[in-house]
């Protein structure tokens, strides 16, 4: 449920990344008039009666969705600024942000941005952020690049294209936790003295097939390098899917006159791929990138399909923590100082992140993007 | 027989079958491109050229295939070991011994998948119909009635997308503990009723439908909900349908906000009692990693199941908008 | 003038901290109950609720002496039930959620951390007043037997385990918000056939001892997969040889987590070179209860929860379990000052607008917690220790009888010796302060210890456990 809510912004923006969406929402205005700009003057020269009935009518259709947007969107909007700012300063000088079990007490409030301050200044926002930044900026264009070259090899086959179709659209339809556990599996070794393990699971398994040692990926005594390895790994494969699909469906509607007039000029596979195939399909790439970039300031579910609610494996708990995991666990935080008041921040950092990297990824691929 | 066959050949050293099929397929495709290179300028050999790189485009699918599909054979040829096979030394590529028995487990062990299930199902099925009515009739709404101000309300819906979802679920977390509603359905159900998304998506449906066909009912004297019911619905089922499926996957897969409002065995979903059961194996107390990954494969088959029924569907919704579930 | 400019400041900020902090603790003072006009109503029917983690044999004879408190007061009628499927954190995080509600219930399970999280919302009920020299100590109540007094007598106050009773008062308030229901402690369950068989193998007693017969079972048995002994809890562990050692772990009062210093360092230091000598596992580093371990005979100590007893008896075959199971104290740094933690659930009272529900729901934890009968009875069906005294237990023929079962081969057996070697170190318990954040120190505590056995830095690790701890 939670998914759909944090996918919205993917989904809005999606759509203006889509070129034909991208016409409706900004043509918006445009759009939205069309069809009341047939109906309008006539109605009004009808007269106001039958008017006011159905504006009467449009309210009441509009009055479910309306109350539960009200209730469970506009507020928090308002909310969760509002508890951004409220803090208290304890006797040994903590800034505590807003916390409903505190406000039961009759706390005194502060308004202002210390909040901010506190989070800013802790290192696990800092190594949240960190992560998360790191993980955004190394899957994406791993994955695009894969999707892409996965994409156009699809496009140049016959046989077996449709099996090979489905076979790369299925790591889209499972549960990331699910999975997330079968890949735990994949690299857990078995064995108290892990320097000498009992099984070192299938992955080293196969590493070794090819001569290399094992590594200890996920276990007590692992390196944060090999983690991030693992999770890597767990969302390029978790990304490929949705990237694959829209960058195939960008390739099936490219015009083949494009093609057949590289071929004429005899151009190399590699620059008929560079110099055709890319800049065709750019919309769809700038539009798969930024939903990755959106999606990957998300990353949450990957990290506790793996690792657990942890977020770290045994002996580096909360190293692998992402901006999404502080705020869940600040909501309802255990220790006086994690509050709501400083998820409220998190939360609106959060959100201004992703705004200015959508809005710097929308800059670029404006210039660049030809359509 | 066959299987007998594979087990026997796959207990000596199974990676290093993997790894000879693997470097086969690597091999061809290096070969492939080497060969290329070198016959680039050959005009004659224009057709081994073409089946050379069809090969090799199949080299590389077929690798990047086998890679998307490790995990989910690794999940199911383990979902049927013994723990003692999972944890030998080499790891087997076939079960030497089938334990269906692991499945068993999943429903009678801490995890109690059958309570999940019911669960989940009850929330999808609940908030799937609940956020169809809303969706239709806002939808609805937008696209064929007049009132004051619906560019602006509508633009500033669609604005509200814009913003990150846990960006809400601070307060939201408030509010549903204020209710009373913590360790409940409705927490699961409500929140989530209405998706901005799925109105615009319904209402772009909605107003492909020619006006004329609207005001030929305004004309016969139909009512606006049962034009909505006979014409309208009928004409936007396949969106209907998406949006019924992305929903109820959404519930199946939903893990953050029900962890964190409704982690108690009578509302447990499927993903939170999932990441959350211990499969301890009863005499060591060691996990029992087939017995939970036989309970990953319960999870995940219904989702496969779905898709191969629904593809088309589940496709054209995921490409419009990008739902994860 | 910059130093004026600068003191100026101090003083300003400090003026501000304390209009704050008086803000913050403001509001008028008033007694924590306020008995009500009319005394305890027998005339008016109260329900009260009671949230434990009981299985159901446990509950059977929770219920069993609950009928035996509805005889003493009719008109109280008290519903006990596990609030929540799971354990103690499971059951915390439901009443946490309630209180916000304000559907919480009268009485429940707690653990000290747990009582310190509801009162963020000052949500539990402050005991005081019903203790000896209390406000109300001396009022009474009617009863089917006559008028009994309300508060708790001297006697009775007596009659507990002082360390358990103390816990009670551990916060930082200095108020007393529970009273113990039943406890458990860490014992050392050791393979006594094994130590028999081996003449140079003597049960530790001292952590010294404990090094030197970890060396000799490493010779014995060089399986590197084998360890000497597990301990479960890491937490346990650290918060305990801090106390051996008289060095800080945490405050309720001013800075809360004093734990990072020289001597805490010091003995990280010995654990880490222990584990790499592959002496021990933990549960978290083994991925559960060593108890598997020991009952398979990949080690032959373990350290673990006197409630967890009969997990460690391995399973019988033709009637013959494998090896006898010998219990003793754990190993104590200066075994003439011996310390060990006391864990086990105490039993808090939620405030609540009718104070007829308040005074029901004392008198019911007085009851359970001061009867000689159930806590015998309860006792000996769970494994758990009695909260009170040897002195008063021996009263009890239930009691006797179940401390008599005592063997090392079969489940009640062992429980029973359990409680024996629990009851027998009776002046060694203690507990952690209580404060907001003691579960996060606890929790800290056991993750560093995780974290240097996985070869973080012994500094680097205790700068984040505190980092951890003020988060």
């Amino acid at each position: 449920m939670d998914e759909e809510k944090t996918t919205l912004t993917e989904q809005i923006l999606a759509e203006e990344g889509a070129p034909a969406e991208a016409e409706v929402l900004a043509k918006g205005e445009d759009v939205l008039a069309e069809t009341p700009e047939e109906g309008k003057p006539k109605k009004k020269k009808k007269g106001g009666k039958w008017q006011s009935k159905n504006q009467w009518k449009a309210w009441l259709y509009l009055l479910p969705a309306l109350a539960i947007l009200a209730v469970f969107t506009v507020w928090p909007i308002i909310n969760t600024v509002r508890m951004s700012m409220l803090y208290r300063v304890d006797a040994e000088g903590n800034v505590i942000g807003y916390h409903n079990l505190d406000a039961m007490r009759g706390f005194k409030y502060q308004f202002g941005f210390a909040n901010f301050a506190s989070a800013v200044h802790y290192s696990g926002f800092l190594n949240a952020l960190g992560n998360t930044m790191l993980l955004t900026v190394i899957t994406v264009p791993i994955s695009t690049m894969l999707a892409l070259l996965i994409a156009v090899a699809l496009n140049s086959i016959k046989p077996l294209k449709k099996v090979y179709q489905t076979v790369f659209f299925l790591p889209y339809v499972t549960n990331s936790i699910a999975i997330g556990m079968v890949f735990m599996a994949m690299f857990h070794m078995v064995g108290i003295d892990l320097s000498n393990p009992q099984s070192v699971g299938i992955i080293n398994s196969i590493i070794k097939a090819f001569g290399g040692k094992p590594i200890n990926w996920v276990d007590m005594g692992s390196t944060k390098v090999a983690n991030m390895v693992v999770l890597i790994l767990f969302i390029v494969w978790n990304a490929l899917p949705f990237k694959i699909l829209v960058l195939l469906g960008g390739l099936q509607n490219v015009d083949k006159q494009y093609y057949d007039a590289a071929k004429v000029d005899g151009a190399s596979r590699f620059r008929v791929f560079w110099r055709v195939t890319v800049p065709l399909l750019s919309p769809m790439i700038a539009y798969v990138v930024i939903t990755g970039f959106i999606g990957g300031f998300k990353e949450y579910t990957s990290v506790v399909g793996i690792f657990g609610d942890a977020m770290g494996p045994t002996g580096g708990a909360h190293r692998l923590d992402t901006m999404v995991g502080f705020i869940y666990d600040n909501i309802n935080g255990k220790t006086e100082l994690s509050t709501q008041g400083r998820a409220s921040a998190a939360a609106l950092i959060l959100f201004a992140i992703i705004f200015a990297v959508t809005m710097i990824n929308f800059y670029v691929s404006k210039k660049k993007v030809h359509y | 027989m066959a299987n007998q066959i594979l087990a026997s050949a796959s207990v000596g050293k199974p990676a290093i079958i993997v790894a000879a099929v693997l470097a086969v397929l690597i091999l061809g495709m290096v070969v492939t491109c080497v060969v290329l290179v070198c016959r680039r300028s050959a005009d004659s050999r224009r057709k081994t050229k073409k089946f050379l790189v069809k090969a090799a485009l199949y080299a590389f699918l077929t690798v990047m295939a086998v890679i998307v599909l490790f995990p989910f054979y690794w999940m199911l040829i383990s979902s049927v070991k013994t723990l003692n096979e999972y944890n030998q030394a080499e790891p087997t590529l076939w079960p030497q011994q089938f334990q269906w028995s692991n499945y068993a487990l999943a429903f009678t062990g801490n995890l109690n998948l059958g309570r999940l299930f019911l669960n989940t199902v009850i929330v999808g099925v609940v908030s799937t119909l609940l956020s169809l009515v809303i969706t239709v009739l806002s939808a609805y709404a937008f696209a064929r009635l007049e009132f004051k101000g619906k560019n602006i309300l509508f633009a500033a819906l669609l604005a509200t997308m814009m913003i990150p979802g846990e960006l809400f679920t601070v307060t939201n977390y408030i509010t549903v503990s204020d209710l009373g509603w913590l360790r409940s359905y409705s927490v699961l159900i409500v929140p989530f009723l209405v998706s901005v998304f799925y109105i615009y998506l319904l209402r772009q449906n909605f107003m492909q439908i020619p006006n004329e066909l609207y005001l030929a009912a305004k004309v016969d004297g139909t009512s606006d909900l049962k034009y909505l019911w006979r014409v309208m619905i009928p004409l936007a089922s396949p969106t209907l349908i998406s949006i019924t499926i992305l929903k109820m996957m959404g519930a199946w897969n939903s893990y953050v906000w029900p962890n964190l409002v409704a982690n108690d065995l009578p509302h447990r979903l499927i993903t939170v009692g999932l990441r959350g059961a211990a499969f301890k194996d009863t005499l060591t107390g060691l996990t029992n990693y087939p017995a939970q990954m036989a309970a990953v494969v319960l999870v995940t088959i219904p989702l496969l199941i779905v898709f191969l029924f629904f593809r088309k569907y589940i496709m054209r919704g995921v490409s419009r908008s990008g739902i994860k579930g | 003038m910059k130093k004026k400019i600068g003191a100026v400041m101090l003083a300003g900020a400090m003026a501000c901290t304390v209009a704050v902090g008086l803000t913050a603790c403001g509001g008028s003072i008033k007694p924590d109950f306020e008995w009500p006009e009319e005394g305890f109503n027998t005339s008016k029917n109260v329900e009260i609720t009671f949230y434990n983690t009981q299985g159901d044999n446990l509950q059977e004879i929770t219920q069993k002496h609950i009928d035996k408190f509805q005889e003493l007061f009719p008109n109280i009628k008290v519903t006990a039930s596990k609030g929540e499927e799971g354990g103690y954190d499971d059951l915390r995080d439901k009443i946490n959620d309630q209180i916000v509600a304000g559907n919480q219930p009268n009485i429940a399970y707690c653990y000290p951390d747990h009582v310190a999280l509801y009162n963020r919302a000052l949500a539990v009920q402050p005991l005081d007043d019903f203790l000896p020299g209390g406000a109300l100590a001396d009022k009474t109540v009617t009863a089917t037997t006559g008028e009994v007094p309300f508060g708790m007598t001297e006697e009775e106050k007596e009659s507990f385990i002082e360390g358990y009773y103390n816990e009670g008062s551990a916060y930082a308030d200095g108020k007393m918000y529970t009273l113990p229901f039943s406890k458990s402690t860490e014992v050392l369950y050791y393979n006594k056939t094994f130590f028999d068989a081996h003449e140079e193998l003597k049960v530790p007693t001292t952590w010294e001892e404990m090094e030197q017969v970890c060396a000799k079972i490493k010779e014995i048995d060089t399986d590197p997969q084998h360890v000497a002994f597990g301990y479960d809890s890491e937490s346990n562990w650290f918060i305990t040889m801090c106390e051996q050692y008289g060095s800080p772990y945490t405050s309720a009062t001013g800075e809360h987590y004093l734990f990072n210093n020289a001597k805490n360092k010091e003995f990280v230091g010995k654990m880490k070179e222990w584990y790499d000598k592959k002496y021990f596992t933990t549960q978290a580093i083994y991925g559960s209860y060593t108890s598997g371990l020991f009952t398979k005979q990949e080690c032959y100590m373990c350290i673990g929860s006197s409630a967890g007893a009969t997990n460690q008896v391995p399973t019988a075959t033709d009637g013959q379990t494998a090896f006898e199971v010998g219990i003793a104290p754990i190993p104590q740094v200066d075994p003439s000052k011996p310390k060990v933690i006391s864990q086990g659930p105490s039993l808090c009272i939620f405030k609540s607008d009718d104070p007829q529900e308040v005074i029901a729901s004392w008198l019911f934890v007085k009851y359970m917690t001061t009867d000689v009968l159930f806590q015998a009875e309860f006792s000996s069906s769970s494994g758990y220790m009695p909260v009170l005294n040897s002195t008063t237990m021996e009263k009890s023929d239930v009691y006797q009888q179940f401390l008599k079962k005592a063997s090392g081969f079969s489940k009640t057996g062992v429980a029973a010796k359990c409680v024996q070697v629990g009851m027998d170190q009776e002046n060694a318990y203690f507990t952690s302060p209580a404060f907001n954040g003691s579960s996060a120190a606890r929790d800290a505590s056991g993750q560093l210890l995780q974290d240097v056995f996985a070869g973080k830095s012994i500094e680097q690790a205790f700068a984040d456990a505190i980092a951890a701890c003020k988060s």
